[in-house]
C-alpha cells in the first residue's frame, strides 16, 4: 500500500479520532493470534484471487475481531468499506487502525442514530458488489434509500438470526433480485456462536457488572433455544440452579431432561435470584410479571430485541430510578420493592462486557468469509442460501487441526449399505 | 507531605457510597454480625485496624465495626486499593491510609501512619502488617492484642513465627474456619480468578487445556469453574493426597514439568512462591496465558537459570513475555493475584461470609484476648455455625433437627 493511497483512504474514511491507531494495531494482532481459522482455512481459501478488485461492504459489530476478518478480505485483494452495525459498540481504536491499515472506515463510537446512518449510506455510496452485513442493516438501507445501487449488488452473507428474517421477507416480496448466504444458519456459526459465545459471555458479564456470586443462586431462564441452553450450562456449571421458563413444549422437556427445574413465570419469579431472558422476542419481562418479581432481583437480557425486558414499563412503575454501578440501573418499584436492570435492557454481553470470546468469531466470521466467497464464485439463484456442508465441515475441521486433532474416517466396510445388511442379517 | 494525603480525593465519597449500597443488600450476614456485636458491646472505643484489599465490602465491614462502637482505621497498598471506597470512609470518619497512585516509598509511610494509631485489634491480610510490626514496629506491640488473619499465605507465616516463638500476639486464623475457607476460597476466588482471566483476553474457556498448579481449596474451586465452563484440566501438585483428591474429581494430574508443552492456561493457587518459574515458562507453548490465583509474587518467578525478560503489554493488564524461538507467553497483572489485581475481587456473597467471619473473631478477641497465648488459634466452632445458619436464613434454606432417637442413635456404640 502506498502512502498517497493511505493518505486517500484517510480522506474519505469518518472515524473518531486517527491517533488512536497503534492501541487499535493491538487488538488486533490479539484477535489475529486466536483466529486460527481465518488466518489458516479462509486466507488460505481467498487466496486464488477470487476477491480481487472486489468491493465488499463489511458492517458487523466494529471491534478488533471484525478488523482482522476486515484485514483478511483485504489482504485477498478486496476493496473492503468497514462501518459499525451499532454505534455503541464500535471500537474508535480499531477504526483508527483500519484505516492506518489502509481499509476505508465510516464509524464513530457512540455517534448520533442520525449519523450513524449516515455512515451507512456512506458505506452504500462506494458501490459494494458484496456485503457482509449484520441484522441486515446496510442491506436494507440500501433497498429503501439506495435502490439503484441495491439494485446493483451480487450478494449479501447475512451473521444473525434477525438478518435472515429481513431477508427471507425481502425475497418473498419478490425484493431480492440477488443471492444471499444466511451465514447463522451454517453449524459453525449457531452451533457455537449462540450457545457457547452468547453463554459464556452473558453469565461472564452478570458477573463482571454485578460483582455477584453464582454458586447458590437461583437463576430464571428465559427461553431454552440455543442461548438459553447456553447460558444454563454455565450457570448450572458455576453453582447456581436454573428454572427455565419456556412456551414450547418440546424445548421445555428439553430443559427438563437436561436435569433443570421448568416451570411458568408466575411461579419462577419469586423465587429467583436473577432472571435472564433469552427468547428472540419482546417484553418476555414485562409490566403483569412485576408484582411476582424478588425483592432486588436482577434482570438481564441475553435475547435478540433490547426490548425483552419492558424498561420503559418498569421505569413508568417505579418511583425513582438510580445508576448504581456500571450498567446497573436500580429501580423502585411502586415503592414496594428494589428491581436492577442491567446494560437498561441491552444485550447484557455486549453493551456490559467485551461481547464474544474471540474464538467464536473466529468460527462465525470463518463462515462470513466463504459464504461471501460462495456468492463469488458460486452460481446461486437470488434468494437466500445457506453454506454449503463440506465448507462447514472445512471449518470444524480447521478448527480442530489447529488444536492438533486429527479425526478418523469412516471405512467402507463401516457403512451400513443394504449389502452389509445382508451380510450381518443373512 | 499532609495527612490529607492519606487519600487520593475525598471527592469520590459519592461513588464510594454507592458502591457499598450496591453491596449492602447481598451482605446480610455481616449485618448481623454487626447487630450482634453492637449488642453485646464488646468492640465499644475498641482501636480496630484493618488492612484488607480496600473495596466495597472491606468498607461495609469497617462501617459495620464503627456502627458496633469501635473506633476503626483501614490501610491497603496501592495495588488493591478502590479510592472511591477510601473517600467513602473517610467523610464518614473512619481514618484511611491507601491510595491507588501510591509507589512503594508512599505505601511504606501510609503504613507506617496506619500503626501510628496505636491498632488493638487487627485484621491482617497476609500478615503483612503483623510481620511488619514484628520485624520494625516492636513499639506498636504495646497496644496491639490480638490478630484476625484473612488468608492462606497469611496463616502460613504467623504458625512458622509462633513455632519459633517470636510471635507476640494471639492471632485467630480467619482463614481456616469452614465458613471462610469452604466458600471464599473455593467459589469465591475460584469464580473470580476465572473470570477475570476471560473478562481481559476475551477468549473462551471451551476446549482450553487449563493447567492448575496446587489443589487445596483455591485450586479446587478454579478447576470446577474452568471445567465447568468447557476446559479439560490438568491438576499439578506435591501433596499425595490432594493430588488424589484431584483424579476423583475427575482431573487429570501431571508433573508441572511433563505439561508446560501443552497446557494453554497455567493457574498458580499455591500461594507458595516459586511454583511456576522461568525454566517452567521457556517450555510453554506460543500463547500459554498464565495467571496468578494464589498470593502473587513471588509465586511466579520469571527468574531461574536463565531469566526472562518482560516485554510490553499485548492488552491492559496482558503483558507479553518473548521465551525464545519467536515464541511469546501472557503473564496477567504482571504475576500479582489477578482477581483482586485486575479485576473485582471475590463477589460480594462471599466476601459477607469471610468478612462476619472477621467481625465475631474480632468480637471474639476483644473479650478474650487476655486470656489467649501467643499462639494461632482456631475460629470457635460457634462461630461457624452461626455464620452459616445466618447466611441458610437469609437464602430462605431451611435446616432439620436432629430427632431425639437420631441423638440417642449417635451417641451409642
Amino acid at each position: 500500500m502506498t502512502q498517497d493511497l493511505n493518505m486517500d483512504i484517510a480522506a474519505r474514511s469518518s472515524i473518531a479520532d486517527p491517533s488512536l491507531a497503534d492501541e487499535g494495531l493491538l487488538a488486533i494482532a490479539w484477535a489475529r493470534r486466536h483466529s486460527p481459522v481465518l488466518n489458516g482455512l479462509v486466507r488460505d481459501e481467498l487466496a486464488d484471487g477470487t476477491f480481487e478488485g472486489k468491493r465488499v461492504a463489511l458492517v458487523v459489530h466494529l471491534e478488533a475481531k471484525t478488523a482482522f476478518l476486515a484485514t483478511v478480505l483485504a489482504d485477498a485483494g478486496a476493496k473492503v468499506v468497514v462501518a459499525g452495525s451499532n454505534p455503541h459498540s464500535t471500537r474508535d481504536d480499531v477504526s483508527a487502525a483500519l484505516v492506518n491499515l489502509g481499509i476505508e472506515v465510516h464509524s464513530s463510537r457512540n455517534s448520533s442514530y442520525e449519523q450513524w446512518e449516515a455512515d451507512l449510506l456512506s458505506v452504500a455510496d462506494t458501490e459494494p458488489q458484496y456485503i457482509i452485513d449484520d441484522g441486515a442493516e446496510l442491506t436494507v438501507r440500501m433497498a429503501k434509500h439506495r435502490p439503484r445501487l441495491f439494485d446493483r449488488l451480487l450478494g449479501v452473507s447475512e451473521e444473525t438470526t434477525t438478518g435472515v428474517a429481513r431477508l427471507r421477507t425481502l425475497h418473498s416480496e419478490g425484493r431480492l433480485p440477488f443471492p444471499s448466504m444466511a451465514a447463522n444458519d451454517a453449524a459453525c456459526k449457531h452451533m457455537f456462536d449462540n450457545r457457547y459465545g452468547t453463554g459464556q459471555s452473558t453469565v461472564q458479564a452478570i458477573l463482571k457488572l454485578t460483582n455477584l456470586l453464582m454458586a447458590g443462586k437461583t437463576v430464571a431462564i428465559v427461553g431454552y433455544g440455543w442461548v438459553g441452553r447456553g447460558i444454563a450450562t454455565y450457570v448450572r456449571g458455576l453453582g447456581g440452579q436454573c428454572i427455565v421458563v419456556e412456551t414450547d413444549p418440546v424445548k421445555a422437556l428439553e430443559a427438563f431432561s437436561d436435569g433443570h427445574e421448568v416451570s411458568n413465570m408466575v411461579a419462577a419469579l419469586p423465587r429467583s435470584d436473577l432472571v435472564v431472558t433469552a427468547t428472540g422476542g419482546m417484553r418476555a419481562v414485562a409490566s403483569r410479571h412485576f408484582p411476582s418479581l424478588k425483592p432486588d432481583a436482577i434482570l438481564a437480557n441475553a435475547g435478540h430485541h433490547d426490548l425483552e425486558i419492558d424498561v420503559d414499563a418498569l421505569a413508568e412503575e417505579s418511583s425513582s430510578r438510580v445508576d448504581l454501578r456500571d450498567g446497573i440501573t436500580q429501580f423502585d418499584w411502586q415503592g414496594k420493592k428494589t428491581v436492577n436492570v442491567l446494560s437498561s435492557g441491552a444485550l447484557v454481553n455486549i453493551a456490559g462486557g467485551l461481547g464474544h470470546p474471540i474464538e467464536i468469531m473466529d468460527l462465525s466470521f470463518a463462515v462470513q468469509g466463504l459464504s461471501c466467497r460462495e456468492l463469488v464464485i458460486g452460481d446461486y439463484e437470488p434468494g437466500v442460501h445457506v453454506l454449503p456442508k463440506h465448507l462447514d465441515d472445512a471449518i470444524a475441521r480447521a478448527k480442530l487441526v489447529s488444536e492438533g486433532i486429527h479425526l478418523d474416517s469412516v471405512d467402507d466396510d463401516q457403512l451400513d449399505s443394504m449389502d452389509q445388511w445382508l451380510e450381518v442379517n443373512p | 507531605m499532609s495527612l490529607e494525603d492519606n487519600i487520593l480525593d475525598p471527592g469520590l465519597a459519592a461513588e464510594g457510597a454507592q458502591q457499598m449500597e450496591w453491596a449492602r443488600p447481598f451482605m446480610p450476614v455481616l449485618a448481623e454480625a454487626q447487630a450482634s456485636a453492637k449488642e453485646s458491646g464488646a468492640l465499644v472505643g475498641r482501636r480496630v485496624g484493618i488492612s484488607l484489599t480496600l473495596d466495597a465490602t472491606t468498607g461495609s465491614l469497617a462501617q459495620a465495626l464503627a456502627d458496633a462502637g469501635a473506633s476503626v482505621s483501614v490501610h491497603s497498598t496501592a495495588a488493591y486499593t478502590i479510592d472511591a471506597v477510601a473517600a467513602a470512609l473517610t467523610v464518614r470518619d473512619i481514618p484511611v491510609y491507601a491510595r491507588s497512585d501510591a509507589d512503594a516509598a508512599l505505601d511504606s509511610i501510609l503504613l507506617d501512619r496506619f500503626v501510628d494509631g496505636r491498632i488493638e485489634l487487627l485484621v491482617d491480610d497476609g500478615a503483612h502488617v503483623t510481620r511488619h510490626i514484628h520485624a520494625k514496629r516492636t513499639d506498636a506491640l504495646q497496644d496491639l492484642a490480638g490478630v484476625a488473619e484473612e488468608t492462606t499465605s497469611g496463616v502460613r507465616p504467623l504458625r512458622v513465627m509462633a513455632d519459633e516463638g517470636a510471635l507476640k500476639v494471639p492471632c485467630i486464623a480467619v482463614n481456616d474456619a469452614k465458613t471462610k475457607q469452604l466458600f471464599d476460597n473455593v467459589y469465591g476466588t475460584g469464580q473470580s480468578v476465572v473470570m477475570t482471566l476471560l473478562d481481559v483476553t476475551n477468549l473462551q474457556m471451551q476446549g482450553k487445556t487449563c493447567v492448575i498448579v496446587g489443589y487445596g481449596c483455591v485450586g479446587q474451586g478454579i478447576a470446577r469453574m474452568a471445567h465447568a465452563l468447557g476446559a479439560r484440566i490438568v491438576v499439578t501438585e506435591v501433596d499425595p493426597v490432594r493430588a488424589l483428591q484431584a483424579i476423583h474429581d475427575g482431573h487429570r494430574v501431571a508433573k508441572l514439568e511433563s505439561v508446560c508443552p501443552s497446557g494453554d492456561i497455567f493457574i498458580t493457587a499455591t500461594g507458595i512462591g516459586y511454583s511456576l518459574t522461568g525454566d517452567h515458562i521457556r517450555r510453554m507453548k506460543d500463547g500459554a496465558v498464565i495467571s496468578v490465583g494464589g498470593a502473587g509474587p513471588p509465586e511466579i518467578d520469571l527468574g531461574g537459570e536463565n531469566p526472562l525478560q518482560a516485554a510490553g503489554l499485548a492488552r491492559a493488564a496482558v503483558r507479553t513475555i518473548p521465551i525464545g524461538d519467536e515464541r511469546s507467553v501472557f503473564l496477567i497483572a504482571d504475576g500479582e493475584c489477578s482477581n483482586v489485581a485486575v479485576g473485582e475481587g471475590n463477589p460480594i456473597e462471599i466476601m459477607d461470609l469471610s468478612l462476619a467471619v472477621q467481625l465475631y473473631a474480632i468480637a471474639y478477641l476483644a473479650e478474650h484476648s487476655g486470656t489467649l497465648t501467643n499462639d494461632v488459634h482456631a475460629v470457635p466452632a460457634e462461630i461457624d455455625d452461626r455464620v452459616a445458619r445466618s447466611a441458610l436464613r437469609a437464602i430462605g434454606a431451611e435446616l432439620d433437627i436432629p430427632s431425639p432417637a437420631q441423638i440417642r442413635h449417635a451417641a451409642s456404640w
